[in-house]
């Protein structure tokens, strides 16, 4: 049990130089195709070349945003009790309830790890969301549009290469706060600034902790459930725990 | 021969590994196929056979990974380099199904060709004609049953001309009568076509007459036998047979003995454990834009489950048998008739079946589903056998005896500590009727248990049945299998329920049903910039008002025909969310904004703005034109336009997965608790179920879709077309009315002011 534990520590180091080349990074898809041919090992990248989206990616992140769209709509109805308490106790710990929405971004980019997963998943667990019947309607596409982007955006500044606790709690944090601005200016007009600024904090805050924190454990149990087989999350789980 | 005429085949020292795996799946395969040979390729449980296949079609690396070394060659060519030269059909019928109609999904592979529209609808019919599917090409896939899938997803390889064509045990689900009407069709296409064939299948027999070589693979997929099939039966059918092959000509293998100790029967042997009196089953499926659609699955059928016996249940699929299971059992609500206990088993307050508490229901039922990997809950074996029993609050000592006897001739011992999801699709059926067992359960439901087994797995499933059966439990099967028949205590056979076909009464289209996708999603969208535009609660009713009438205005459904039904029900349905939503929001603005209520009602009403076009719109926005109109007038990216569709046509049967999930927890005595901690361990172990679920089906369509050339399809042609019609524009300019009488209404109160 212990070797496990040290297994998923290394594996999830943000700053880890697997990408070099350690003694546990498995060897991806050698073999026929344009992909790694003998090169240096590629534990933590995305399988392939970065740019070339292949068909298992699309619809990996394609199902996991119906995914999560069928998810949020449920929530969506589930989240008006405690989100009343909360608003009745201070209105903007509202952001509290809201994490969960950021968390499609999140994980779409670890699991994928190419640029525009994090966008695309996001976006297409809002179309999903909204064409169920959700609150929001298709003001939900817009929303979802801006958390794809704050996550895509944490990733990008990690230049894709970089997938562990770390890179999930940044997209968690940067997918809040364009949602806060627009939610300001769309739901929230007649608050006071310093209302309006704190709920931003705390959307930030939650959405590090649940989206990137919940969205990672949540890559981590798909990968050892062995859903994630042509990815990388799922690649690192199954060579540490080969049967 | 034309070109099209089958291609050989030649395998070299292939080995592959996935990642996950100590030993390869695959270690050093050779084999050579003529052009034009018809093989069958055989194999115990395990022995890689839907592996090397997969591998036949360049297809290893698509849904997986790991270390992939020798050379498949098609021709002299790699399998992927030329799209669809390889047509592939998989077990699950419907599991390949990418578009929302039949002709637009056998068009699929015409589409990633790049084929202009109007050369795509030859080889679309000539394809469907040649697999003898006589249904309208509007169909929807959904409607077919699974014969009839099978056939369009073979449609669909052929289209592409291939020169070889893999069938990874497409019969396995299909009854008896369905599965010989599909090889007779595969025998005349492959015959007219003059194609390579390989067909992985358990049951050989059948397809004897019907291939010229009998490939049998061992350990690590390397041949052991390979020849002329009646001579490799003849030198090697007992060593076949020991080995777990369905050798034809052989007895029927015998159910193992198994030594477990069990309590006494609760209820007396062939008294009847549940009784189903004239019981209706109606199957609602709701597909995106909430047309939620009825059918009865089951009408009017009487059965009596006895204990201590073997009932089966027989018919063709879409019978219903599953939901009757369902309804015997508990697990559903029968639309019409009774469901009663026998006494011993009933509750003191008379509860129906289906409102038997998780604890209560699992201690009378256990329940193993077609899909038997919804009902695994655990992180390891070992917690999975053990887990209802804990629930019901069996003997530890006894449960662990049990579950010991029943790992051990499962030939699941030595994966104790393994996660269940690691498993493959055969040890994993045999864990969850091990997990299924333990705590003898009154009555037994089976969805066909004997699926895909070979002779050894066949007879310890069977061997576990009949020990369950022993013990005085009543055992309910739905099975196809003859063999299970053969030992069962009665049969009970289900007829199709009789399609009432409705003449299709011209119903008049509503006008916003008259824009296309885009033009509503523009409209609906024009709200977003409202916000900005209202300051006073005043204007903001205003313009309510205004999207009300607009509401109505384009609900109307004028011209000849019936009144669509239901519209309005439709959108004060659809509000409630929206208003609640409001609501709340409303109610933070009056806490925070100094307890005013003009300005909370103020805010109230502009989130109904923003969310009462939305309401009105979208149940009409149809999800497969949204694709093509994404794809072909905003100039999005081709392949995740089709992923997106190919998605939202899933949408159905996610939710169909989630609702098994769920109620396989409750059947299994988890989950229920009333506290927020229990409602959250629920709700997130059905969720986690369902993405481990989705993703799986995404892999497997993923094969499906590359083998038809998805691939390299970026430059692709669309088989639907995506007019703009004067609608569209009438929509999107009706999309700017709220925007405007916002407008107005607040330059006419500032004009109110000045002047007042």
């Amino acid at each position: 049990m212990s070797t496990t534990d040290t297994n998923d520590t290394s594996d999830a180091g943000v700053g880890n130089t697997d990408k070099t080349g350690g003694p546990r990074s498995p060897r991806t898809t050698a073999g026929p195709g344009p992909d790694n041919r003998g090169g240096p090992p590629l534990a933590l990248r995305a399988s392939g070349a970065l740019l070339r989206w292949r068909t298992i990616d699309l619809l990996t992140c394609a199902f996991l945003g119906v995914a999560f769209g069928v998810a949020y709509w449920a929530w969506s109805l589930a989240y008006q009790p405690p989100s009343t308490a909360l608003a009745t106790v201070f209105p903007p710990l509202q952001g509290i309830t809201a994490a969960p929405w950021l968390m499609a971004g999140v994980v779409g980019g670890l699991v994928i790890r190419r640029p525009g997963a994090a966008l695309f998943c996001e976006l297409i667990a809002a179309v999903v969301e909204a064409l169920v019947g959700n609150v929001w309607g298709l003001s939900t596409l817009w929303s979802g549009l801006l958390q794809g982007a704050g996550a895509e955006l944490a990733f990008l500044i990690l230049g894709y290469a970089s997938f562990g606790v770390g890179a999930a709690v940044l997209a968690g944090a940067l997918s809040a706060p364009f949602e806060a601005v627009y939610e300001w200016y769309a739901y929230w007009t007649d608050w006071g600034m310093a209302y309006k600024v704190v709920y931003l904090l705390i959307l930030t805050a939650s959405g590090a902790v649940v989206a990137g924190g919940v969205g990672w454990l949540l890559t981590r149990g798909l990968a050892r459930a062995g859903a994630l087989g042509a990815f990388p999350p799922g690649q690192e789980q199954r060579e540490a725990r080969a049967v | 021969m034309s070109s099209l005429a089958g291609a050989p085949v030649r395998v070299e020292h292939l080995t592959w590994r996935p990642f996950g795996r100590r030993a390869p799946v695959l270690d050093d395969v050779d084999l050579r196929i003529g052009a034009g040979e018809r093989v069958l390729l055989v194999g115990p449980s395990g022995s890689g056979k839907s592996t090397l296949l997969r591998a036949l079609g360049g297809l290893l690396l698509t849904a997986d990974s790991g270390d992939l070394t020798g050379v498949v060659t098609i021709d002299g060519r790699d399998p992927q380099s030329v799209a669809g030269l390889v047509g592939l059909v998989l077990q699950d019928p419907g599991s390949g199904v990418v578009a929302t109609s039949v002709g637009r999904d056998v068009a699929f592979g015409l589409e990633n060709l790049g084929l202009p529209r109007d050369a795509m609808t030859g080889p679309v019919s000539r394809a469907l004609r040649e697999v003898h599917l006589d249904v309208p090409v509007g169909a929807p896939p959904s409607s077919l049953s699974g014969g009839e899938q099978q056939r369009l997803a073979l449609a669909g390889a052929l289209a592409l001309g291939p020169r070889v064509l893999l069938l990874d045990e497409p019969l396995a689900m299909l009854d008896a009568e369905t599965a010989a009407t599909m090889r007779a069709v595969v025998s005349e296409v492959v015959a007219a076509r003059g194609l390579t064939l390989v067909v992985v299948e358990h049951r050989l027999g059948p397809w004897l007459p019907h291939v010229d070589r009998l490939v049998v693979l061992g350990a690590g997929g390397r041949p052991v036998a390979d020849g002329a099939p009646y001579d490799v039966l003849a030198r090697q059918g007992d060593d076949l047979t020991s080995a777990g092959i369905w050798v034809p000509g052989r007895a029927e293998p015998e159910p193992i003995r198994l030594e477990i100790p069990w309590d006494s029967a609760v209820v007396a042997t062939g008294e009847a454990v549940v009784t189903a009196q004239d019981v209706t089953v109606r199957h609602r499926s709701r597909s995106l834009a909430t047309r939620i659609r009825e059918t009865v699955a089951v009408r009017d059928v009487t059965l009596a489950v006895p204990a201590g016996r073997l009932t089966a249940l027989v018919g063709p699929s879409g019978a219903g048998k599953s939901s009757l299971l369902g309804a015997v059992g508990g697990l559903l609500e029968p639309a019409a008739g009774t469901v009663t206990w026998a006494p011993e088993l009933a509750l003191p307050d008379q509860t129906p079946p289906h409102r038997l508490a998780p604890v209560d229901l699992a201690r009378r039922v256990a329940w193993v589903p077609q899909r038997a990997a919804s009902t695994l809950i655990a992180r390891t074996v070992d917690d999975e056998v053990l887990t209802t029993a804990r629930a019901v609050a069996l003997d530890p000592g006894v449960a662990r005896a049990r579950a010991d006897v029943l790992l051990d001739r499962l030939g699941l011992a030595h994966l104790t500590s393994a996660d269940p999801r690691q498993l493959s699709g055969g040890e994993q059926r045999r864990l969850a009727l091990a997990a299924a067992v333990v705590h003898q359960p009154a009555l037994l439901l089976t969805d066909e248990p004997t699926v895909g087994q070979d002779r050894h797995t066949w007879a310890a499933v069977m061997g576990v049945v009949g020990s369950l059966r022993a013990s005085g439990s009543a055992v309910l099967v739905t099975t196809h299998d003859a063999g299970v028949v053969a030992r069962a205590d009665a049969v009970h056979t289900l007829a199709a329920p009789a399609h009432r076909t409705e003449p299709p009464t011209a119903t008049a289209v509503p006008l916003v049903a008259r824009a296309g996708p885009l033009s509503l999603l523009a409209a609906a969208l024009l709200v977003l910039p409202l916000p900005a535009l209202l300051h006073s609660w005043q204007q903001a009713l205003v313009v309510v008002a205004a999207e009300l009438v607009l509401g109505a205005t384009v609900l109307a459904a004028p011209g000849p025909g019936t009144r669509p039904r239901g519209r309005g029900r439709s959108v004060l349905r659809r509000l409630v969310a929206p208003t609640v939503g409001a609501l709340g929001v409303g109610w933070s603005t009056w806490l925070l904004g100094g307890h005013d209520v003009a300005v909370a009602v103020g805010a109230t009403l502009r989130i109904v703005t923003l969310t009462l076009p939305s309401v009105v719109v979208l149940p009409y926005v149809d999800p497969d034109a949204l694709s093509d109109h994404l794809a072909q007038r905003l100039l999005l990216p081709a392949r995740p336009v089709v992923a997106f569709s190919a998605a939202l046509g899933r949408f159905q049967s996610f939710g169909a997965l989630w609702a098994e999930l769920a109620l396989a927890r409750r059947v299994r005595g988890v989950g229920g608790g009333r506290s927020p901690a229990a409602r959250a361990r629920d709700v997130g172990g059905t969720t986690f179920g369902l993405f481990v679920g989705v993703l799986g089906a995404a892999a497997v369509l993923a094969l499906a879709m590359d083998a038809r050339g998805f691939a390299g399809a970026d430059r692709r042609t669309w088989a639907g077309a995506a007019p703009w019609r004067r609608a569209d524009t009438v929509a999107v300019l009706l999309g700017l009315v709220p925007a405007a009488v916002a407008a107005a209404a607040g330059a006419a109160g500032t004009l109110g002011t000045v002047l007042g």
